[in-house]
């Protein structure tokens, strides 16, 4: 008797609240989903920098520290006086252009903060290695881009507290979005003046060719390459085609299979240490493992026996 | 020594050098040759057996059996279809990793990209990314930070919404004057999608947003950590935190395994593979809202979070990549959208602009999606000046090119949402060109 009663009320307990609405995940407001991060890995990844110098670790790096470090790490893209090489950016240059036909917009001329370039060369550079740099690289490269663009002296240090007092000149010239800033009406009828089209047609020969190949003949053709080669593919294309796809900074041309004729005289174990150590050449400089120094000596050798094979 | 013979390849001389290919290279290269023309004999056979299809002959097909089930166990698309395929502008950018692509919208029906040609753009190329060790993390101005592995993310209730995603550079090589002779590359950094996550607002909610948090910081993790500053309305708006697309998870290319996705905003608000939020009291003004991704306007100051990509429409068809022939009956059917809401009309040409009919809207009619319109014509065979313009149900009228140009000059590279012109020419050949 006394049993049942408590079987009973433990099973009216269980349905009071399999009914209640407090279950229901939206009414509550809270799902419990996700653990709390540790301070250490929110400090791993918190890594952004604001114009007011939030989020700027502890350090400095000086002009003369970034000429070095900008020479063998920036300057095959970006051109030894930040002009830019082929279709990478200049970062330097262009002041006073931005009303022109053809406006630069460098670092100098155009960025409004001084804060987004040492963001920028922390998270993105260089291109190939990016999140590679020390803090104390970052500070001198970006001391160093903003010596190029006569914006500190060449005897200035860049540390944590003087970066957000940067005055970049072209600060003033943004605001914020004012679109719709066109006005059309929905005419339908005489709407212009047929007599006054003046047609404008396009140039010629520069759009790209867009006949495919036939899936028929699929162009695997890797077959002909050796496994040091094939190896060597991937990391070809994630490290070396950023500049020897478009002979960029007077890079060899993957393409370009006299220029490598030449070069192999030498002998493939000189190529592959140039390509490893690093090399200052006729037409160009190679940067150490092209800039990624996370690259093994390995796949350096690979991706140069790639790049002699490759068609 | 092998300096002394002339090389069969500069190839096969180069391995040789090289000490590194097989003798058999040489015969490979041979074989390779041989394949290619047993290769067009092939076609040509094909080409003769495709009039034996025809009625009154029984086809090939119809007569045999075809292939059986998971031959292709993911499938794909026709053999006849391989053109229908991504393709871009290789002088607009320096490189492939930091470049862009175009969907091939000449070939797309109705509104939905398939998967495999949803436009690509990355700043550091796409990275191959392992669910398991991929986090959110969402931190800053929040009484209570969270860091969600794949599974925790997909425990919360989803919502599937179609939306299209667009650069703001579509149509950006136009500015100064028509370029390109083929609509994916006047239009193609277009895309649409059903797009499935969580809302961003739900999570907001989860971590507790303090009073003074009234910007996010969206970041990839992706090589170039791609970062973007969105307002606090925005988040809480209709932003969702997504992993899937038309169905299936997200494709590497768009943001695997979760990206941001911001309807009706310029696409690269949308950061994919996004591994971090934080809420802050000020936009952090990083490279690409500022350098970037920021209108240049003619009196040299420049627009920054210019985030709506506003009415917009062309003409698919005919285009220069799919002319008309004989005259005849045909449909001028074309695509329209707004990332400020619904479509309300679209209004075509085909005299330059000086009289419009309106065309109509057919299928579904969503909301900041790509929307199809459709106008019948019968054509005489007399040249023709076409034109398509959306109105939104804001009210918003698609400008003019002089419009835009009078207020934006040629400089801005974004946000070039003009009438385009097709002009049809009496063989049915359709060439790119602008009205002054």
């Amino acid at each position: 008797m006394c049993n049942l009663n408590k079987s009973f009320v433990a099973a009216f307990f269980i349905i009071l609240i399999s009914i209640s609405p407090g279950l229901f995940a939206a009414d509550s407001g809270h799902f419990g989903i996700g653990k709390k991060p540790t301070n250490e890995e929110i400090a791993g990844w918190d890594i952004d920098v604001r114009p007011d110098g939030k989020g700027l670790p502890k350090g400095q790096g000086s002009v003369l520290q970034g000429e070095e470090l900008y020479e063998a790490k920036c300057a095959s893209c970006h051109g030894l006086f930040g002009e830019g090489e082929g279709r990478w950016p200049p970062l330097a240059g262009g002041e006073d252009s931005l009303t022109n036909d053809r406006p630069e917009k460098t670092v100098g001329s155009y960025w409004p903060y001084a804060s987004t370039l040492w963001d920028y060369i922390n998270r993105a550079m260089p291109f190939t290695a990016p999140k590679t740099l020390s803090i104390s690289e970052v500070y001198a490269i970006t001391a160093y881009v903003l010596y190029l663009n006569d914006l500190i002296e060449d005897d200035f240090v860049l540390t944590q507290d003087n970066l957000a007092s940067i005055n970049m000149p072209n600060e003033e010239n943004f605001y914020i979005d004012n679109r719709p800033d066109t006005n059309n009406a929905r005419c339908m009828n005489n709407c212009k003046d047929p007599n006054k089209i003046i047609v404008v047609q396009s140039l010629r020969g520069i759009t790209p060719e867009q006949a495919q190949e036939s899936s028929d003949t699929p162009k695997t053709t890797q077959s002909s390459l050796s496994e040091t080669a094939i190896a060597g593919k991937a990391t070809y294309t994630t490290s070396c085609l950023v500049c020897h796809d478009s002979g960029v900074a007077g890079a060899p041309k993957i393409s370009d299979k006299e220029t490598w004729t030449k070069r192999l005289e030498q002998g493939i174990d000189t190529l592959v240490k140039h390509a490893t150590l690093g090399f200052q050449g006729d037409t160009g400089l190679m940067p150490a493992k092209g800039g990624n120094l996370a690259l093994t000596d390995e796949q350096v050798k690979n991706a140069v026996h790639y790049m002699i094979e490759a068609e | 020594m092998a300096n002394s013979k002339k090389p069969e390849s500069s190839k096969v001389y180069l391995a040789e050098l090289a000490n590194q290919v097989p003798s058999s290279s040489r015969r490979d290269f041979l074989k390779k040759g041989v394949k290619f023309s047993t290769g067009l004999a092939a076609s040509i056979a094909t080409g003769e057996a495709i009039s034996n299809n025809l009625p009154p002959n029984i086809p090939s097909w119809s007569k045999s059996l075809g292939t059986g089930v998971v031959s292709t166990p993911y499938g794909i698309p026709s053999k006849f279809e391989n053109n229908v395929i991504r393709r871009t502008v290789p002088w607009l950018t320096a490189d492939k990793i930091s470049s862009i692509s175009m969907s091939p919208i000449q070939e797309l029906k109705g509104i939905i990209t398939p998967n495999g040609l949803v436009f690509e753009r990355y700043h550091a190329g796409a990275p191959t990314v392992n669910p398991d060790e991929h986090r959110l993390m969402i931190h800053g101005l929040v009484d209570n930070p969270l860091i969600f592995t794949m599974d925790d993310l997909m425990r919360f209730p989803s919502e599937s919404v179609i939306n299209f995603l667009e650069c703001p550079a579509n149509g950006g090589m136009e500015w100064r004057g028509p370029q390109m002779e083929a609509l994916q590359f006047t239009h193609g950094m277009i895309s649409c999608c059903e797009w499935t996550g969580v809302r961003l607002s739900t999570l907001l909610e989860e971590v507790g947003v303090q009073a003074n948090g009234k910007w996010v910081l969206a970041e990839g993790a992706d090589g170039a950590g791609m970062s973007r500053s969105i307002p606090m309305d925005k988040a809480l708006d209709d932003a969702l935190i997504v992993y899937a697309q038309n169905g299936e998870k997200l494709r590497p290319e768009q943001g695997y395994p979760v990206r941001l996705f911001n309807p009706g905003w310029e696409g690269n608000t949308s950061v994919k593979w996004l591994r971090r939020l934080e809420i802050g009291d000020k936009p952090w003004h990083h490279r690409e809202e500022t350098s970037k991704y920021t209108d240049l306007m003619p009196d040299g100051r420049a627009r920054r979070f210019s985030y709506e990509q506003e009415a917009n429409s062309v003409i698919t068809s005919p285009c220069p990549e799919n002319p008309w022939g004989e005259k005849g009956s045909y449909e001028i059917e074309g695509l329209a959208w707004s990332g400020r809401g619904k479509i309300k009309h679209v209004d075509v040409s085909i005299d330059g602009g000086v009289t419009w009919r309106p065309a109509r809207l057919k299928g579904l009619v969503l909301a900041k999606a790509l929307t199809r319109f459709s106008l019948p014509f019968k054509w005489d065979g007399a040249p023709s000046l076409l034109q398509s313009r959306a109105i939104d149900e804001t009210g918003y009228v698609q400008p003019t090119l002089t419009q835009l140009r009078d207020v934006r000059g040629t400089n801005s590279i974004y946000h070039k949402n003009s009438i385009h012109t097709w002009q049809l020419h009496s063989n049915g050949k359709i060439k790119n060109v602008q009205l002054k």
